[in-house]
């Protein structure tokens, strides 16, 4: 059975979607982070269906994306694990002192 | 590859390579020192490459697939490395009194130098990918550098969960893009667009998001959010960095970008033309308008640098095919407020004293009497964003608005004026109190030991810092009085 690369793409903008609402709501860390590489890997599905309707670059893109995406989650870890020694929660929103 | 290839990359491979002999340097033996002369001389080195590079090699098509190594990015090299050298200037005595472990710092000063060094030359979807991946992967662990500070770690964390989110969007409106257009070069999107592509739409939306992820990065209304709060939480040598490298970085992709997706015709406006002149007018009222009673200096200078971007973009808007006066406005103005804005957050460097920085407006109150010299070099560094006279920021904004006017873009370019207008308000208020007289204080407070008094004592410890303040203001004045510079080729 062959899916059109179309449909592939609502999939991907769905999954965008979901990933957007996610760092939007959630509060905890770990979470909003997860929600960011639903975000990513939205746009790495995107660069697949391109790259099954029109050649090999879009899974070279993938590829691309695949490691940086990485790159990207292990610094925020990093960061997370300050948060948690500092504030002693998870919480986003302990961390929002400034304003103005 | 060839030889010529290698020397059209040749700064930005001495960045790369620099930054990961530091890396392993640093594994052997741990010396604050050496690590800030070492990215000093490797900055320094990139920039002397600039000029061997300068006619603009042409590359062999494997490079020209990827990158577009010509004088408009060679310029803007000039810009990000120069910066990113003042940078770590500046960071040396900033970090030297502090328990944290500074050495890292240096390394990534270098590593985000490169990514916006890519970002300026980026010329397919794969190298802006990387290029902006770099440089923001760079920033979060600079902007919580200070782990010591519970607002640094905040502003890394702000400043991961939005510029993810700002990259992700931007991935997935080049996903979009490629699948419309089959091609990932960023030349490739100008034909289907003329010509009035089936998808339309879709291609617009692509260009959207791209637009977001690039106003996010260049700090524009309505993606500015994080500015403020970034530069506030960071250490001050990063919020220079954020001002000066990152900016110059993300404009000189948005000129490529308005390149391509404008209309070359004159007179002809599509969607992108409406997109650009809503974020610019958005820009310079909210960064002037936020900034008018800001008690915070970084704050104020960041809501500063939003509107300044706006201004900027005023120059963007008639970007079309070889308009190349138009180019050299936004060059010098990127130039101009890269030197500004070091030298203003150079300024809180030399006023900060043993960790704590000093931000509050009121920290200044009478500087000028206590250190009428920094307190010299300050009030040059506000002119200059305020845009006087006989500073670069002024020639940066005649430049900018006679481009406007020479498009007939007359409703950014009232904008332009009227906000210079508003501008000059909180520029002069922080000016104003640099003058004024200390009044008697009351003795408790006299005792305390952070009393504004205490914390801005003149320290010799801060040569450094004061010699790069020097050549900031003289290169402030050459730029403002001989804009050769901007006769640049482009």
């Amino acid at each position: 059975m062959n899916i059109p690369a179309g449909h592939v793409m609502i999939v991907a903008a769905v999954l965008l979607a979901t990933g957007l609402f996610g760092v939007i709501v959630r509060r905890n860390i770990v979470l909003v982070l997860m929600s960011l590489e639903i975000m990513l890997n939205a746009a790495a599905l995107a660069f697949v269906a391109g790259g099954s309707a029109r050649g090999a670059d879009g899974q070279v893109m993938f590829l691309l994306i695949l490691t940086l995406a990485a790159a990207e989650v292990s610094v925020g870890l990093a960061l997370v694990l300050q948060l948690y020694r500092r504030f002693k929660t998870l919480d986003v929103s302990a961390a929002a002192s400034m304003k103005g | 590859m060839m030889t010529r290839d290698l020397l059209a990359l040749g700064p930005m491979l001495i960045t790369a390579g620099g930054a990961v002999v530091l890396l392993l340097a640093l594994a052997v033996c741990r010396s604050h020192a050496f690590a800030s002369a070492w990215s000093v001389l490797v900055l320094a080195a990139a920039l002397a490459a600039i000029p061997m590079t300068w006619p603009g090699a042409p590359a062999s098509g494997d490079l020209l697939n990827l990158l577009a190594i010509d004088s408009w990015a060679l310029a803007f090299w000039g810009i990000i490395f120069g910066s990113a050298l003042v940078v770590c200037l500046l960071g040396f005595e900033y970090f030297r009194p502090l328990a944290v472990q500074a050495e890292e710092f240096y390394v990534l000063v270098l590593l985000s130098a490169t990514g916006a060094a890519v970002l300026a030359a980026a010329d397919h979807f794969a190298t802006v990918f990387l290029g902006l991946e770099l440089l923001s992967v760079s920033l979060f662990a600079l902007a919580a550098y200070r782990r010591d500070q519970a607002i640094s770690i905040e502003a890394g964390i702000k400043y991961l969960v939005l510029a993810g989110t700002s990259s992700a969007l931007l991935l997935f409106g080049l996903a979009l893009l490629y699948f419309h257009t089959a091609s990932l070069r960023l030349s490739g999107l100008a034909g289907p667009l003329l010509a009035g592509h089936p998808d339309t739409i879709a291609l617009y939306a692509g260009i959207a998001l791209v637009l977001v992820a690039m106003g996010f990065k260049l700090g524009l209304a309505p993606m500015h959010v994080w500015t403020p709060d970034v530069y506030q939480g960071s250490p001050a040598p990063v919020s220079a960095l954020v001002g000066s490298v990152s900016k110059a970085g993300a404009m000189a992709f948005m000129v490529r970008l308005a390149g391509v997706t404008l209309t070359g015709t004159p007179g002809v406006r599509n969607g992108v033309f409406y997109g650009l002149l809503v974020l610019a007018i958005a820009s310079m009222f909210t960064g002037n308008l936020l900034a008018l009673r800001q008690p915070n200096i970084k704050r104020l200078l960041a809501y500063s640098s939003i509107a300044h971007m706006g201004y900027c973009l005023l120059a963007v808007l008639p970007m079309a095919a070889g308009a190349a006066l138009d180019r050299q406005a936004v060059f010098y103005y990127m130039l101009a407020h890269a030197v500004s804005i070091l030298g203003a957050f150079g300024c809180v460097c030399a006023a900060s004293e043993n960790g704590r920085e000093a931000q509050h407006v009121e920290d200044y109150r009478g500087l000028a009497w206590r250190r009428p010299v920094l307190a010299g070099v300050f009030s040059l560094m506000l002119l200059s964003l305020a845009g006087i006279p006989l500073t670069a920021g002024f020639l940066g904004k005649f430049y900018v608005l006679a481009s406007g006017v020479r498009n007939a873009l007359w409703l950014p370019a009232v904008c332009l004026v009227i906000n210079s207008g508003i501008g000059l308000f909180y520029y002069l208020r922080v000016l104003g109190t640099l003058y004024q007289r200390e009044e008697a204080e009351s003795p408790d407070q006299f005792a305390t030991s952070t009393a504004p008094s205490a914390l801005l004592q003149p320290s010799p410890q801060l040569l450094l810092t004061h010699l790069t303040l020097a050549a900031l203001v003289v290169l402030l004045i050459y730029f403002g009085l001989m804009p050769a510079l901007a006769s640049l080729p482009m």
